[in-house]
Parts: C-alpha cells; sequence; structure tokens
C-alpha cells in the first residue's frame, strides 16, 4: 500500500523512552500539534507537526457509551495506534469539524429522539421512530433478547436486520414516547 | 475483464431515471452490471445512494442521480466492505489514494460484503493473482415470508403470522387424537358438571317460595307464579317433610355435582399430561435432527427454554387455564341466559357494571403484570449481583472490596424493593375498588329486584336465587381478563414449540443422497469458500487433496478458519461456493448418517455424559462389548488411571465428567474415538491445556489412533503435529502454505515464523522457570 512509503516514522523529539517502552507506555497527543486534513478524494489525513503525515486516519472512541466526546484513539492502521486525544474541542475548528464526521462515520448508531408507535405483531414488533439520522420504522423480534438495558437507562434496540438503535435515558424520552416502551421494560 | 457471466440488476434494480442521467453525463459506458442501494447517504442520515458498477466504472450516485464519486475500474487495485459499529464502509484503494466509497446501515452489510468480495476477486483474478473469474453466487441472507413478507429468524423458520392462533389452538387439539374417546367424555363431564351447579340456586327459590313462605298461611306468592316443580313441593305436607325432601336434593345435587368435578379434573390431569409430554417428545426429538445452524442462531439457553419453560407453560395453562376457562365461560353463558329468563328487566340492571369489571378488570390486570414482571426483572438482577459476588468472593476479599459489593447489593436491593412495593401497592389500591364493582351489582339487585318485591311483581325466592346465580355470574368475570392474558401467552409458548417442531430437519435419510457404508477417507476441497454468514467469509479459496490415511495438521493463528474447516468436513455447514469431495463424492449427496458415522472426533474439551465411564467410551456404540471397551481404554492409555479408581469402569464421570482431570477426560474421549472406529479422525486441539507428561500419554494415545486413518488434527503446540504427513497452513481463511514440516521450514515462509515465535516462547518460559526455582 502506498501510504506506507509516506509515512516516514521520525522519532518524536520530546520522546526519551527507548522504542520498546513506547509499546508500553500510552501517547497523548498534543490537539495544538494536529491538523487534519481532507485529500481530493475525501479521506481523512492527519498530519503532527514536525512529525508525519498520515494519509488515512483511523478514529476511535475510548468510551464510546459513557463518553462519547472525549479520549479519542487515532490510528493508521487497524492495528497501528498513533496516539489518544484526550480533548478533541483544543483542535483548530476545521479540524475538529474532519474528526467529528470521521467520528460520525464510524460510530452509526442511530440516537431514538421520539417514538410515534410500537406495534406488535406475532411476536415482532414494528417500531416507528424519530432518530437524528431521520425518521425510520424497523422491526424487532422478540423485544427482550433485542432490547439491551446499560444501567441504568441506556437502551439499545437491535432490528431484525441487525442495525442497533440507541436511546441514552428513557426517562428522558417525551411522555407519548416513553408511554410506547415502558410496558416493554 | 470478463464481464460475461455477471447478471445485471440482481441485486438492486437502478431506477431507470438515474440510469437515463448518468448516460446525459459526459462518461464513456456501454453497459451497467449491477447496482446496488445503499440506505444511509453520504452525510450520515437514512437516504437512498446507489452503488454502480458499469464495464468502465465505479460509481456513487444519490437517490436524484447526482453523482457523488466516479472512479475508473482499471484504477482500482483494492476494495473492503469495513466493518464500523454498526454500519458499513465500502472502502476502495484507487491510484489517487484511499477513498471512502459509500456508507450502508448494517441492514445492506451482506450486500455490499458480497460486492466487495466479488470485485476483488476480479480485480485479482485481472491482476493475475487468481486462475479463474469469481462466480457471481449471491444469496439472499435476508429471510423473509414468501407469503407476507415477514421477517423470520431464519430459512427453517415457519412464518408466525401465516400460522394463526386459532390454528395453533386446532393443532393441540390434534396432539388430543389418540385419546379421543377420553377427551369427548371430558366434555361431556364438563358440560354436565356445569348443568348440575346450576340446580342449587333454582332450590333456593322452591325453598323461599314453596315451602318457607307457604308455611305462613300463604300470605305472599301469588298463586300461579311458581314451576312444576314447585307446585309439586306446594302439595306435599307438613312442610317439614317438604323441607327435609328439599334439602335432602339440594344434598344430592352438591354431592353429584362434586363427584362430577372429581372426574373432571382427574380426566383433565390425565389428558393435558400426556399432550404435554407429547409435544415436549416431539420437540426435543426433532431438536435433535435439527441443522446445526438453528442452534447458531440461538442461544442455548433460548433452545433450553423452549424445552422446558415453554412447555411447561403450555402445560400449566392446559391443566388449570383451559378447562378452567371453558367451564367459566360456559357457566357465564348458561347463567346470562337463566338469567333474563328469570326476568329480563332486573337482568339488565345486572349488566350495568359489566363495563366496568371487564375494562377496569383488564387495565387493572395489565397494570399489576406488567409491574410484577419489573419487579421481577429486579429481583432477578439482585440475585446476578449476590452469584457475581459470591462467586468472586476471594477476589473481593483479595482487594478488600466488601464494602462496596454490599453497596451494590444495596443498590440493588433498594431498587427490587421499590419496585415491588409498587405492584404491591397497586393491587392493595385497585383489587378492593374492583370487588367493590361487584358487590355493586348485587346490591342494585337487592333494591331493584327488592322494590318488584315489595310491588309484588317478583317473589323473595326468585330474588333470592336470582340473587345466587348472580354471585356465580360476577365471580369468573373477575378473572377472565387475566385468563384470556394467560390463554395468549400460553398459545405464544406453543407457537414457538411448534416453531420448532416446523423448523426444517436436516435431510438424513433422503432417498437421493449416496449411500456410502465403507468410506476411504480421501478428502479434497477445491476452490471452496464458506462464512457463517455468507457476506464474511471465514474460508476462502481452499485446496487441498487429502490421501486416504494421511494425516493433515492445521496450522495457522486462532481465527484463521482452522476449527470452520473441520465444521465442514463433519458438513455442520455446506460450503457456499467450490465444493468438498469425499472419495470423490460431493459431500453434500452423501447419506448423512452414513457419513457422521465414519468421522471421529477428539477435541479440546472433550465432552462427556453424565454416567459411568464404560458408557462414555461406547458412547457412539452402545453395544460394545466389555472386551472391546478395555482394549480401547488400553489403546488411549486410559485403563491405567480407570483401574485406580474404586468404582473402576463403572465409576461416575459426574457431571460433565467434572470428578476427572482433564487429561482423564482427553484420555476418555480418545477411547471413545479409537471404539467408534472411524476413516476419519479430527484432532481439535487434543492435547492443550494438560502437563507435559500427560501430554505424552495422550500423545501416544494419539499415535495408536491416528494409524491407517484419514485425520486431520489442529494443535497450537506444533510440536505435537510432528507425526502429521503434510502441514497445511491457513492464513487469514486462506490456505497459504502446504507441505511437510522439513519442507516448509526451508521455504521460511509464515509456518517457518510461527515456529520459531513458539521456540523463543519456549525459551522465555523455561527461563522463567529456572528464575522461579
Amino acid at each position: 500500500m502506498q501510504n506506507k512509503n509516506s509515512e516516514e516514522h521520525k522519532i518524536p523529539a520530546e520522546s526519551t523512552e527507548s522504542p520498546e517502552n513506547s509499546n508500553f507506555i500510552p501517547r497523548y497527543l498534543d490537539a495544538s500539534q494536529l491538523t487534519f486534513t481532507r485529500s481530493p478524494v475525501g479521506t481523512a489525513q492527519l498530519e503532527i507537526s514536525d512529525e508525519v503525515c498520515h494519509l488515512r486516519v483511523i478514529v476511535r472512541r475510548l468510551m464510546p457509551l459513557s463518553n462519547p466526546d472525549k479520549y479519542i484513539s487515532l490510528a493508521a492502521d487497524e492495528d497501528a495506534e498513533i496516539g489518544i486525544l484526550k480533548n478533541p474541542t483544543d483542535l483548530a475548528p476545521e479540524s475538529l469539524k474532519i474528526l467529528n464526521d470521521e467520528l460520525d462515520k464510524r460510530y452509526f448508531t442511530p440516537t431514538i429522539k421520539k417514538i410515534f408507535r410500537v406495534k406488535e405483531q406475532f411476536g415482532i414488533h414494528e417500531w416507528e421512530v424519530q432518530t437524528e439520522r431521520g425518521r425510520v420504522t424497523f422491526m424487532v423480534r422478540g423485544l427482550n433478547q433485542n432490547i439491551k438495558q446499560v444501567p441504568p437507562a441506556r437502551l439499545f434496540v437491535t432490528d431484525v436486520r441487525g442495525n442497533r438503535y440507541d436511546i441514552p435515558d428513557y426517562r428522558e424520552l417525551d411522555a407519548k414516547s416513553f408511554h410506547q416502551i415502558q410496558r416493554h421494560l | 475483464m470478463s464481464t460475461a457471466d455477471t447478471p445485471t440488476g440482481t441485486l438492486d434494480e437502478l431506477p431507470k431515471s438515474i440510469e437515463e442521467t448518468l448516460k446525459t453525463l459526459d462518461i464513456q459506458f456501454n453497459e451497467i452490471r449491477f447496482s446496488v442501494k445503499s440506505d444511509v447517504i453520504s452525510t450520515g442520515t437514512f437516504g437512498e445512494e446507489w452503488f454502480v458498477l458499469t464495464d468502465a466504472a465505479i460509481f456513487t450516485v444519490t437517490g436524484k442521480g447526482e453523482v457523488i464519486h466516479y472512479i475508473p475500474y482499471q484504477s482500482v487495485f483494492g476494495i473492503r466492505a469495513e466493518m464500523v459499529v454498526d454500519a458499513g464502509l465500502l472502502v476502495l484503494e484507487t491510484q489517487e489514494g484511499t477513498v471512502d466509497l459509500i456508507r450502508y446501515s448494517n441492514g445492506c452489510a451482506a450486500k455490499f460484503g458480497f460486492v466487495a468480495r466479488f470485485i476483488g476477486d476480479e480485480i485479482a483474478f485481472r491482476d493475475g493473482e487468481r486462475d479463474e473469474p469469481p462466480l457471481w453466487d449471491y444469496k439472499i441472507e435476508e429471510h423473509s415470508c414468501k407469503t407476507c413478507g415477514l421477517p423470520l429468524v431464519d430459512e427453517y423458520s415457519p412464518c408466525p403470522a401465516c400460522t394463526k392462533k386459532h390454528r395453533v389452538m386446532l393443532r393441540i387439539v390434534s396432539y388430543m387424537k389418540p385419546y379421543k374417546g377420553r377427551a369427548i367424555i371430558f366434555i361431556l363431564f364438563v358440560i354436565i358438571g356445569t348443568l348440575i351447579s346450576l340446580i342449587p340456586p333454582y332450590f333456593f327459590r322452591i325453598l323461599v317460595d314453596d315451602i318457607l313462605l307457604l308455611n305462613e298461611a300463604n300470605i305472599q306468592a301469588p298463586d300461579g307464579e311458581t314451576t312444576w316443580l314447585g307446585a309439586i313441593f306446594r302439595a306435599i305436607r307438613p312442610a317439614a317433610m317438604a323441607l327435609s325432601i328439599a334439602t335432602g336434593a339440594l344434598l344430592a345435587t352438591h354431592l353429584i355435582s362434586t363427584l362430577f368435578i372429581v372426574l373432571q379434573s382427574r380426566l383433565s390431569a390425565w389428558l393435558t399430561l400426556r399432550i404435554a409430554a407429547n409435544i415436549r417428545e416431539h420437540v426435543y426429538e426433532h431438536l435433535h435432527n435439527l441443522s446445526i445452524r438453528f442452534f447458531d442462531k440461538r442461544t442455548t439457553g433460548t433452545v433450553i427454554s423452549h424445552i422446558t419453560e415453554d412447555s411447561e407453560r403450555l402445560q400449566d395453562f392446559m391443566l388449570e387455564g383451559l378447562s378452567f376457562l371453558g367451564r367459566e365461560l360456559f357457566v357465564i353463558f348458561g347463567i346470562g341466559v337463566l338469567l333474563f329468563m328469570m326476568d329480563w328487566q332486573l337482568a339488565f340492571f345486572v349488566l350495568i357494571p359489566i363495563p366496568v369489571i371487564v375494562v377496569g378488570g383488564g387495565w387493572f390486570w395489565r397494570k399489576v403484570r406488567s409491574l410484577w414482571h419489573r419487579a421481577w426483572r429486579r429481583r432477578s438482577k439482585l440475585f446476578d449481583v449476590v452469584n457475581d459476588s459470591v462467586s468472586g468472593i476471594r477476589v473481593v476479599r483479595a482487594f478488600g472490596q466488601q464494602v462496596s459489593e454490599v453497596n451494590r447489593f444495596d443498590v440493588a436491593n433498594v431498587d427490587t424493593r421499590d419496585y415491588e412495593t409498587k405492584a404491591e401497592m397497586i393491587w392493595a389500591t385497585y383489587y378492593p375498588p374492583l370487588m367493590l364493582a361487584v358487590n355493586l351489582g348485587s346490591l342494585i339487585v337487592w333494591y331493584v329486584g327488592g322494590l318488584d318485591v315489595l310491588g309484588d311483581s317478583m317473589t323473595l325466592g326468585t330474588l333470592i336465587a336470582f340473587n345466587a346465580y348472580l354471585t356465580m355470574f360476577y365471580g369468573p368475570l373477575r378473572y377472565i381478563s387475566p385468563l384470556i392474558n394467560w390463554a395468549s401467552r400460553s398459545m405464544t409458548a406453543a407457537e414457538r414449540l411448534f416453531e420448532v417442531i416446523d423448523s426444517q430437519p436436516e435431510q438424513y435419510d433422503d432417498g437421493n443422497l449416496k449411500a456410502m457404508p465403507n468410506i476411504l477417507g480421501e478428502v479434497k476441497f477445491h476452490n471452496m469458500t464458506f462464512g457463517y454468514d455468507s457476506h464474511k467469509p471465514v474460508l476462502r479459496d481452499i485446496n487441498l487433496h487429502v490421501k486416504p490415511g494421511e494425516m493433515i495438521g492445521l496450522v495457522g493463528h486462532s481465527g484463521a478458519g482452522k476449527s470452520t474447516l473441520i465444521n465442514l468436513i463433519c458438513r455442520f455447514y455446506t460450503p457456499d461456493s467450490g465444493n468438498l469431495e469425499i472419495d470423490g463424492e460431493d459431500i453434500k449427496q452423501i447419506n448423512l448418517k452414513d457419513l457422521r458415522r465414519q468421522i471421529g472426533v477428539v477435541l479440546q474439551e472433550p465432552y462427556l455424559f453424565s454416567g459411568t465411564i464404560a458408557e462414555n467410551i461406547a458412547y457412539a456404540n452402545p453395544d460394545a462389548t466389555m472386551e472391546e471397551i478395555i482394549t480401547a481404554a488400553k489403546a488411549a492409555n486410559a485403563h491405567e488411571f480407570i483401574i485406580k479408581f474404586p468404582d473402576g469402569y463403572d465409576a461416575e464421570v459426574g457431571e460433565r465428567g467434572g470428578s476427572l482431570s482433564g487429561g482423564e477426560r482427553q484420555r476418555i474421549s480418545i477411547a471413545r474415538a479409537i471404539l467408534h472406529n472411524p476413516r476419519i479422525l479430527i484432532l481439535d486441539e487434543a492435547t492443550s491445556s494438560v502437563d507435559v507428561e500427560t501430554e505424552k500419554k495422550i500423545q501416544q494415545a494419539i499415535d495408536r489412533l491416528v494409524q491407517n486413518r484419514t485425520t486431520f488434527a489442529i494443535a497450537h503446540r506444533l510440536s505435537t503435529l510432528r507425526n502429521a504427513d503434510r502441514l497445511f497452513v491457513i492464513e487469514k481463511g486462506r490456505g497459504v502454505e502446504c507441505g511437510s514440516h522439513a519442507e516448509l521450514m526451508e521455504k521460511k515462509g509464515i509456518y517457518y515464523k510461527l515456529v520459531e515465535t513458539q521456540r523463543e516462547a519456549a525459551n522465555v518460559r523455561a527461563e522463567a522457570q529456572i528464575v522461579e526455582r
């Protein structure tokens, strides 16, 4: 692959660790050194000042459920972590936008904002909901197995096609939406 | 590049309007080879976006026909379907760099996974890395009912919508067929019993009107307003005589009624338990013939609950609910008619509280049930907490976390308490008012009926009888709503049971399958590809020819696909494309019984069934003689430890062989395989997790076992494969190297690296041991 060639890895100036040890110590990246850009074909790239430019960067949340906006792991490849960005809001606005777009691409799970109705037929529940990704209708089989509750009140609903939907806190849904699901909890 | 064998439009048909738009663009193409629709657009919202492959380029187009990406096919040198969280991303490697081409939800992952595989293979063929162009073998993974389109668990499941509830009821009834005579008698008993239970209030009326009141010089009862039976009692003098006859008759009625209840309950128990047991047996028997795939899609817990809970629920309902429901419905109907016959005006007043009872009762039971259910879930969570911390009590103590564990319990405990309180409070608050509604009915009757009695348009006896019927009438009404709920839940349980029965079994004795009583053991894979979900191939283009009696060591990292290969040889699954032949015969065409009878397995975690050692060794051949068992045990190096047990070969192995050590269990399972005498033998990590001494014993046993059999052996410790004739190295689902140990070491490829890493690890371990000492 060609992106390997361009990743000339210079040992970071501030790092005094020996190469063996550097694998065992998490590397926290300095937001002011990072610039996210997009290639002409739209691929997210990461430039670390005075160091290296990664032609494709993979972004991952370390705590996607409890703290999705902090602790972002940046990687050049599935297995090659570059480092951890503790607080993305320290990035320049254009970089932050690209990072957020990439996070959105990697974490698809639509969040349910409103539940219009849940209709049961033959053990299959048809949900009609509003998510931040648009209004959808999906089918859920056997609610017990396909609604996973994360304490205290987060719900993950998996539909028959394998898509998963997130209700971050069912107690905060509006009354009508709450009424639609409360009897299934 | 070959484009001939790609049927166009077999995935999703591109709308004509988009096709027209593409044609107006200044882009060269002759035909659209195929197009796939995604349900997510590039900004991440749900919508329509298209992937289009023409003879010269790849496009992505919005639902309105706006081109997002246009990439010449020639410039593409890699493609992959990347799984992200709850969605997918088709990524192209092109000469311009990496392109995130199109997004899609999990629901489209199968289609795009196939597209990536197909195009990837085509590119590999173009670049000369592959001998043949890929086949267009797309299979629809989403299973839905052919009649109504409802999504199903898998291809084996029946459609729940098309199996109607009443059909379920009829099927339950059909299990009654063998007991037809008793069933008819039962129904007769129910009818007669109910009719008899209607008699006592009738006697109340005679007692009051024709005996007790008549004694007082016939003040009230108007002549003529009596029944024929009443007239007979009026004729009997003295009145005390009539009284004793009437009470005697009442007693007789009660006795007969009790007798019928006894008979009917006994019959009902006899019948329903038999039906339930028959259904259970049917389900269980069927379960053992189902394809392994059926079990992949369901957890062990689900399958077990099918047999235990669902059938128990059905049985409970049939035993108590069904006859109760039948009887009470009959009573309600019978008394309703009777009440109207006695006094239709008064009967109307009786109806007033009914909506309150039925609607209010329905609401009440729903509310209480959901609360109880929630409380029950809290309670089971509470048990989880207890289970968790008691099982890990050593860890809790070691880290000094008693207080936090107690706190964790407290939180769950308070939560449970609150929900249970809520449920009980609702019950305590609403149940008495509900009873009030019932009592209100009889109040109305007393008042309105009382006015009639005062006004001489009704006798006192009629009023009393009326009230007695009323109690019988309202009683079941209170329970009708939960009963109907119960019935519907039991029908759902029955449905789930029938779902298992209706699932398609493996074809064992299809007449078309080839009988192969004597397999030689030649195994041949040809371009075989397989994935548990066909869009995620675990094994790709496997080619391997194994001669009868050869021993093949399967080598590779964990997750490379070694165990999957073995699952295919056992024909737990069938290849998605390419083929697998045994003795030159396609494995799909071989009689399964013949095949499995000649395959033996020794697994990493040998599964022993509860029973004696001898029984476990003879598991596959229950008719084996004691001599055969001992020979097998001896060959497996098991005899030596078996004789040390006080009970010898009769020693119970305990649940899952719990009373034996890992090495002992392993040797018993080897003895089992030796006795089974298979033509094809599978050893799956047979020597892992035992000490060196035991490993040597097991290794010896295995060496005896593999002689003259085609053997496939998986081992993490490569040294245990030293007897293998050839080693087959699997890397990420592809067969990458094949040859003897010496040949592969010479090649210095993947196998060489694996051996080196293990040697290093072994050295480190050895050093560590020296340091410890």
